[in-house]
Parts: C-alpha cells; sequence; structure tokens
C-alpha cells in the first residue's frame, strides 16, 4: 500500500479530514454566526473597500488612531462597558479637516449603539435618515478615538465598523463567514459520502452474496428486486422520499443507501457464482461445511479487493446526491452542507448581487472531492487487478 | 537458418509495492533453427524457454532489456525497427503461440480466421483464399469442411492443427511452436508432432519446439536443446543426450524418466 | 468382506443442451476396490474418468447400475451419509489452482478439512499433523508454512500443499485425477513416492491418468477406459509389454519415450 502515499488524493482526503474535525478551532466565531455585513467580498479581491474591524479603548490605552483609506464603512456600531459610569466622560470621535470632535457618547455602563439608531444620529446632529457612518467618515485621512478628560477610568469602548470584506471567502447573505461555513461543509460531505456507501455496500455484498451462493428462488427474488430498484430514476424518487420522511442527515444517508446498493449486488453476484464451483469449496461443502462458514471464510475474503474499490467509487455519486439534494432545498436546514450554501446562494440572490464567492468555493468543494475519491478508487482498482506488471512467460 | 548468438534477457518486473526488481530470464543461450529439420528446446517451468522463444519475432514486453543477437539469414532482427519486423512476422516467421488452440474468437468460424490473416498479410480477397484455406487446412492435418465451423464445436486437438494453419498462411520460412502439445492427449499429441514433422520433411519449414515435456522433445526432434535457470545446459542428438547427459540435473531427470519407463518386473 | 468400492454396471447419461443430443459419459461399467488395494484408471479427455470419481464421490446422479462405496450404496444415501462417506476420502485434481483456498496461509490451508470435521478443540494435534505432513512433502519452512497460498508458491509447491490438505485426516480411499500432469518431471516423481508410501501404509488409491508409466508406477490393477467404455482390464505392465485392446495398443504406441524410440509414420528423422 505504500504507492498510496505517492498519491495526491491521499494526502488531500488527509487534510480535508483534519479540517473536517478540527478546522472550525481557525476561526473565532462558531460557523453559523454573524460576523459581518451581508454579501461581503473576500479580504483580497478589492482592496479600495473597507474592511470590517474592531477597534477598542481600555484605561491602559486611551486612545487610538486610525490612518483610513477606504471609502465609509457600511455600518457603524459601538459598545461600551464599565465597571461605574463616569457621564461627565465622554467618547471622542476626531475627524480630518474638523477641529470639533463629535461626542459620541458619555461613559455609561452597558450602553450600546449602532449608527442606524436614529436617537444617535440626532445627538451628534445627523439627518434622521441615513447611515451614520458616511457622515463619521467622511474622507480619507487621519481619526482618532479617545476618551475625553483626565484620569483613569475602568471598563472598555469597542468600535465596530462593518466594511465590505471580510475572511478569506467573504460571508453570505446572513453575513454568515463563509470560509467557516467551508470548513464545516466538510463534514457533512464526507460523512455522508462515506457513510451512505458503506451502507450501501454491506447491503449489496450481502444480498449480492446470498443471491449467488444460494441461487435459486433467493437468486431470481433479490435479482428482480434489483432490477425494480435500477429502474426507478434516482433523483425524483430521493425528492418524494425526502418530503415524505423529513430531510434529517440520517434519513438522507439511509434514502441515499436503499438506492446505491443494487450495483455492488450484481458484481459480488456475479463473483459469487464463479467462486460457488471452484473444486475447493465443492470439496468444503462434501465435508460437511456449513454455508455460513464458507461464505464468511472464503467468500468474503475473496471479494473484499473487489469491494474496497467499488466502495470507493461510489462515494462520489452519493456526495453528488446529497449536494443535488441539498440544492433543490430537500435537505436539513439547520445542516451547513456544500450543497445547502448552493441552495441559498441561489435562493437569496448571489446571482443578482454578484457575490460569486459564495458559489465557488462550495462548487469547487464538492468537485474536488469527488475528483480525491476517484483518483483512490482508481489506484485501488488497478491494484485488485494487476494489469502492468512487467516480466513475461518463462 | 536463424541463429541465435549470446542472447540475454532480462525482465523489469514491477513488484506489487512499486519497487522495480530484476529477473534474468535467458542468460547467454545460443542456439540455430535450420531449415528442413525440426529442433526441441525443452525445460521445466522457469528455464526460459518460452521467452527465448518470444524474442525470435521480436515479442517481448516493453521495457525488457535483451542483448546478443539474433540473425535471420544474416541480418539481426534485435536490431530492426518496428515495421521491418512486422514484414517479417507471419510472413517470414511464424508463432504458435501457448494456448493457442485457446485464443480463436469465439464468434466467428475457424476458416473465417484464416481469411483475415490472409486478407491483412497478403491481400488475398474472399473468393482467392477459399482454395488457399483448404491446402493450409490440409497440411495442418484438418479436414477442409471444419473451415465453417467455430471454435467451441472443435475439440482441442483440431483447434491446434487450425491454429498451425494459421500460422502456416503465408508460407513462412520457419515455425516456432510453444507447447503446441501441453493439454491434449496423447494420440492427439502423436498427431500432432507427426504433422510437424512433416511439415520440416516435405516443406522444408524450420521448426522450433518449445515443451517441458521431454521425452516427447526428444523424440520429435532432430537435435535437442535443453535450458535450465536461464542458461543452455545440453544440446546435441536426444540419443545421446539420454545415453549420456552432462549436466547433473539432465542426468537426474534422465533417470528418473528411464526408471519409469523401465518394466520393474 | 465388503469390498471398499463396488462398482456394478454403473451408467451415467447427461441431458443434451439445445441442439445436441445426450452424452452417455459411462457405460455399463464394473470394477472393484479392496481395503488396501489401489486401481490405476487409464483414460484420456472425454473417457469418462473425471464422471467416473464425481460419481464415487456421490456428486453425479448414475442413470444405471449400482455403486457401493464402504458397503452403501450412492445413489440412496443420506445427505448426511453421504458426507459421513465422503469424510472417508480425499482427492487431489490435476487443477491445484482451483483445490486451495486461496485466502488462506499454507499452514490453514491444510488445517481446514480437520478443523471443519473434528472441531476446532483438537486443533493443537492438527496443527502437528499438519507440520508432519508439510515436512515430509519439503515445505516444512517457517516461511512458506506462514505465505498465503495465493502468492509466490510454484504450481509443484500448490499441488504438494494439495496434497497435504488431502492426506491430513488420513483417508481409507484418495482419489487422484491427473495429480501430476500439470508438475515439471522432478516433482512428478517426488508426488509419486509419496503416495506410494502411504499405500504402503494400507491406504487405498485411484489414479486416474492418461501416461501409462504412471500408472503402472501408482498401482499394480488398472482398467482403461476409451468414451465411457472399459475395453481393457488386469495388470498395468501388461498393458505396456502385451496391449490387447486396439485402443490400448495405439496409447501405447503413442507414448513419446526417452529410452525407446517412437515408430514415427513416414519421417526420414532419426530416432532415438
Amino acid at each position: 500500500m505504500r504507492g498510496l502515499l505517492k498519491r495526491w488524493s491521499f494526502w488531500c482526503l488527509m487534510i480535508l479530514v483534519l479540517a473536517a474535525l478540527f478546522g472550525n478551532r481557525l476561526f473565532d466565531a462558531p460557523p453559523g454566526a454573524e460576523v459581518a455585513a451581508a454579501f461581503s467580498k473576500p479580504l483580497w479581491l478589492d482592496r479600495t473597500l473597507p474592511p470590517t474591524l474592531e477597534l477598542a479603548l481600555t484605561p491602559e490605552k486611551p486612545s487610538l488612531e486610525l490612518d483610513w483609506t477606504y471609502g465609509s464603512p457600511s455600518r457603524f456600531s459601538l459598545r461600551v462597558e464599565t465597571a461605574h459610569s463616569a457621564p461627565d466622560r465622554f467618547v471622542e470621535w476626531r475627524i480630518p479637516d474638523r477641529e470639533e470632535p463629535f461626542r459620541l457618547t458619555p461613559l455609561r455602563t452597558g450602553t450600546e449603539l449602532d449608527g442606524r439608531d436614529i436617537s444617535f444620529k440626532r445627538s451628534l446632529g445627523l439627518p434622521p435618515f441615513g447611515d451614520a457612518s458616511s457622515a463619521l467618515f467622511p474622507a480619507r485621512g487621519a481619526y482618532s478615538l479617545s476618551v475625553s478628560g483626565e484620569g483613569d477610568w475602568q471598563g472598555s469602548v469597542t468600535i465596530r465598523l462593518e466594511g465590505g470584506r471580510w475572511g478569506l471567502l467573504g460571508t453570505d447573505q446572513r453575513g454568515r463567514d463563509i470560509a467557516a461555513l467551508f470548513t464545516a461543509g466538510i463534514r457533512v460531505s464526507l460523512l455522508v459520502g462515506i457513510f451512505a456507501t458503506l451502507l450501501a455496500t454491506i447491503l449489496g455484498t450481502s444480498l449480492g452474496l446470498a443471491a449467488g451462493y444460494a441461487g435459486g428462488w433467493a437468486d431470481s427474488i433479490i435479482m428482480r428486486v434489483v432490477d425494480l430498484l435500477l429502474s426507478i430514476p434516482l433523483l425524483p424518487i430521493l425528492m418524494a422520499l425526502a418530503a415524505l420522511w423529513g430531510k434529517g442527515l440520517w434519513q438522507l444517508i439511509l434514502i441515499l443507501s436503499v438506492f446505491s446498493w443494487m450495483g455492488t449486488a450484481r458484481t459480488i453476484r456475479a463473483l459469487a457464482l464463479t467462486l460457488r464451483d471452484a473444486p475447493y469449496i465443492e470439496g468444503l461443502r462434501g465435508l460437511g461445511a456449513r454455508t455460513g462458514y464458507i461464505l464468511r471464510r472464503h467468500l468474503l475474503p475473496e471479494t473484499l479487493p473487489v469491494l474496497l474499490a467499488t466502495m470507493t467509487l461510489g462515494v462520489p455519486g452519493a456526495i453528488l446526491s446529497e449536494a443535488g439534494l441539498s440544492f433543490l432545498g430537500l435537505s436539513d436546514p439547520r445542516v451547513i452542507s456544500w450543497g445547502r450554501m448552493l441552495h441559498e446562494a441561489q435562493s437569496f440572490g448571489a446571482f443578482t448581487a454578484g457575490a460569486w464567492w459564495m458559489l465557488l468555493p462550495p462548487g469547487f468543494g464538492i468537485a474536488l472531492l469527488c475528483l480525491v475519491f476517484l483518483d483512490l478508487g482508481k489506484y485501488l482498482e488497478e491494484r485488485v487487478d494487476p494489469r502492468l506488471r512487467g516480466g513475461g512467460p518463462s | 537458418m536463424i541463429e541465435i548468438r549470446n542472447l540475454s534477457v532480462t525482465y523489469s518486473r514491477m513488484t506489487g509495492e512499486g519497487g522495480n526488481a530484476s529477473a534474468d530470464a535467458v542468460r547467454d543461450v545460443s542456439l540455430a533453427i535450420e531449415k528442413g529439420r525440426l529442433f526441441a528446446l525443452a525445460g521445466e517451468s522457469g528455464s526460459g524457454k518460452s521467452t527465448v522463444l518470444m524474442a525470435i519475432p521480436g515479442l517481448l514486453p516493453r521495457g525488457t532489456k535483451i542483448s546478443g543477437q539474433i540473425l535471420l539469414d544474416g541480418k539481426d532482427l534485435l536490431s530492426m525497427k518496428e515495421d521491418e519486423l512486422n514484414r517479417i512476422r507471419w510472413r517470414r516467421v511464424a508463432l504458435v503461440p501457448q494456448g493457442a488452440m485457446n485464443s480463436f474468437t469465439p464468434v466467428i468460424t475457424v476458416g473465417r480466421h484464416v481469411e483475415e490473416v490472409l486478407s491483412v498479410h497478403l491481400g488475398l480477397s474472399k473468393r482467392d483464399s477459399a482454395g488457399r484455406i483448404l491446402s493450409l487446412f490440409a497440411l495442418a492435418g484438418l479436414d477442409g469442411a471444419l473451415a465453417s465451423r467455430y471454435p467451441h464445436e472443435l475439440s482441442g486437438g483440431q483447434k491446434q492443427r487450425a491454429a498451425i494453419a494459421l500460422a502456416l498462411a503465408c508460407e513462412p520460412g520457419y515455425l516456432l511452436c510453444d507447447e503446441p502439445t501441453t493439454a491434449l492427449d496423447v494420440i492427439t499429441q502423436q498427431g500432432i508432432i507427426t504433422t510437424l514433422k512433416r511439415l520440416s520433411d516435405e516443406k522444408g519449414v524450420g521448426i522450433l519446439l518449445v515443451s517441458h515435456d521431454l521425452p516427447l522433445a526428444a523424440s520429435a526432434a532432430s537435435k535437442l536443446y535443453i535450458m535450465k535457470d536461464g542458461a543452455l545446459v545440453e544440446e546435441g542428438d536426444p540419443r545421446t543426450i539420454a545415453a549420456h547427459p552432462r549436466n547433473p540435473h539432465t542426468k537426474a531427470l534422465v533417470n528418473a524418466l528411464l526408471e519409469l519407463e523401465e518394466d520393474p518386473s | 468382506m465388503t469390498a471398499l468400492l463396488d462398482i456394478r454396471d454403473l451408467t451415467v447419461t447427461f441431458p443434451g443442451r439445445r441442439r445436441q443430443e445426450s452424452v452417455t459419459a459411462l457405460s455399463s461399467l464394473s470394477l472393484s476396490l479392496e481395503k488396501g488395494e489401489s486401481l490405476s484408471i487409464i483414460g484420456e479427455s472425454g473417457s469418462g474418468k473425471t464422471t467416473l470419481i464425481r460419481a464415487i464421490l456421490g456428486h453425479v446422479q448414475p442413470s444405471g447400475g449400482s455403486l457401493r462405496l464402504f458397503g452403501t450404496d450412492v445413489t440412496l444415501a443420506s445427505d448426511d451419509e453421504m458426507t459421513d462417506l465422503r469424510r472417508r476420502c480425499a482427492m487431489v485434481s490435476q487443477d491445484p489452482y482451483g483445490s486451495l483456498p486461496p485466502t488462506l496461509t499454507v499452514l490453514d490451508a491444510v488445517l481446514e478439512p480437520w478443523l471443519i470435521v473434528r472441531g476446532r478443540d483438537t486443533r493443537k494435534e492438527a496443527e502437528k499433523r499438519a507440520r508432519e505432513l508439510l515436512e515430509e512433502l519439503g515445505l516444512g519452512d517457517k516461511d512458506i508454512l506462514s505465505s498465503r497460498v495465493r502468492l509466490s508458491l510454484s504450481g509443484g509447491q500448490r499441488q504438494r500443499v494439495a496434497i497435504a490438505r488431502a492426506l491430513i485426516l488420513g483417508p481409507e480411499l484418495l482419489l487422484c485425477d491427473e495429480p501430476t500432469s500439470m508438475q515439471d518431471a522432478s516433482t512428478r516423481g517426488e508426488i509419486i513416492r509419496i503416495l506410494q508410501r502411504r499405500q504402503q501404509a494400507g491406504m487405498s488409491m485411484i489414479f486416474v491418468t492418461h501416461d501409462l508409466f504412471l500408472a503402472r508406477k501408482a498401482a499394480l490393477r488398472g482398467i482403461v477406459l476409451h468414451r465411457g467404455v472399459l475395453v481393457e482390464e488386469g495388470l498395468c505392465r501388461d498393458f505396456l509389454a502385451a496391449p490387447k485392446h486396439p485402443y490400448t495398443r495405439a496409447l501405447v504406441a503413442a507414448l513419446p519415450r526417452l529410452g525407446k524410440p517412437t515408430p514415427a509414420e513416414g519421417s526420414g528423422l532419426p530416432t532415438i
């Protein structure tokens, strides 16, 4: 199996698994949390837009200078936390080309202000409609934030400026970090892909072995069931079942397995048919070995190499089915998956907003995961069926 | 005459772990095939005899290291380019490979097989081939009526003869046979050997017969080569080898075989 | 004393498939074998020899005649009775590739019949027996014992493993169907010797082959089968020295010999 270590897909898969398990620790907020303005672009995309920033004042650091080179942020919010209020002291905001600083708020406990509050705007002398941010950030230049008055004060002042940019992959329509969502989505795709295929393989192998080895009416019945299930178109039936049984993740896995075991069953059945007549199997039967023993000790190990390859190649199918169903909106909305991300992108106006960063990552993710399993499956298949092994007749 | 001089063959085997292990199949073998005579190359499985045979028409797998010379009437086959070799294959040097009798396409008749060879290599039309097919079958000892049968309808011996007829399609000067009688009944075997002897006697074809059956090879050939572990260990008149084998292994083998043939009473 | 094997007028016919007529594999065959005796069956493909072996083991239903194995009529035996009978026999067939389970190790492959028949509690004893057998067959090496059958074993080694697997239960009757035809000449002699040792210890054997020399080495008595019919019976060495039936004569004439010339037809080649 050392050849496995040389495949790019193996390492890619390891990275994805690690990301699925630990990836979300890289982010401060949980994946579903709102972190910035909706449809924020990725940081690296448009440098003219302001990024989302948080500025903080503490007693140790009571003033802050800021060199602002962008346009005005989309939103402005402020938060004051202090042990005891000092109403004679204010949070001051100096803008370029203006002597007089804005007095944003006195230092009172638990103050939370938002740039859209009408009372806040009135206190600054701004018109009641429109965002305060454009007045507070009129031009490029040097700005400063400070606490007026002398002496110590306690607590903290935090200003949050929401720009049009956030993070590695921007945000979606609800302001959620797409990079965090992407990382969280790996888990679902891997889970569904692997478990659905695993269940389908177990089901297919048992039925295939039973049909091939037992023969007779068991074989006929199982094969007719296979034919029946194969003739049902997959997506419509999945849609119908999802509508009937609910949209949970495990229901999805179950439904997917019930409709994808047939190919494996056929392959395993063919294998069992050839093995059944092998001389040593006949000899074992003659000695009185029980069917269960023969299946377990001989037929099953013979089928394992084929199974591994078939299973790996079946995973992309499951991933795509899940993605497809989620895209159509038939998955659990509480569960973050790449297909769901695509669904929300499409339903909530990513196209009109031009937010391509919402579409590319999940789409790319699905394609990448499928390619990884296809490559691994191809490698395993080659190992089972050794073609190019050099050498010749003796 | 086909003359093999100092032939050495090393296969590059790709082992399951992705490593590369070389296997010396043939080491410094020299032998000759003369027109009008039937020579045999005998040896156990793994001795390299099939490799020597397959080296002649250049049918060893790619990546195999070959050194030495194989001279066909003076020209070295090992240094020829593929298209030149293609003109020699089947037309001047024909091969009946191991398991030929099981290598027929099951969906066309044996006659049609010969027809295709004649069409591809000699450009003969269907009409012209008909007579040729009958004479080829006769040469191989087959009833002409069998040409319209499918491979599965023929017995093992008949299929082997059909394979010989196929090989003779372009009237080659040399015929290479790899285990043509294995898996056939003793009486059928004798028939095939007789046919091959007749071909070399009457048609002047130079035949090299490869077999693991030493008594068979010895009784069929006018000159016997014996290989073991890639090297040539005996060569000469079969009768002489049977009476005075030089190599200790051959000696043990000959003794065992002679002991088997003696009446224990 | 009841014969070990008693066959009278056995006929086996297979119904024809599609356009073909039915095939008579065996026609009115009679033979008998006493305990401790061996018999060679000389026949080529199509002679019915494989059908005969399969009929003895109860895998094929006769269309006529009777077959008694260890005194029990095989056609009337129940499944359990048949299993008991089969446990007292063993078979070595021509192809060592189909007769060994590829996924087991050599040791496990030899142990398997014992474990199935005698149960797993006697494993220690079984292992001892297996190791002794394999040692005798020249396969006692530790690496070989633990290597999987599928890999690395040569044809000759496999056949020897198959023989060990057949001998582990100490069968009363050993059926050999061309056990040496796929082997090199060097292994052939060894295999015959091993079988002869067992015969001397009292095992009965039926040895099927197309090679008259081997038949003579394997057993004193023999029968010649041709197209399902017994054409000659007697001592094997008489078949070679003085064949009576024309088929036997043709067989003897066609045998390639190292020591004596083959009467080749119309060839001017020097013969040995």
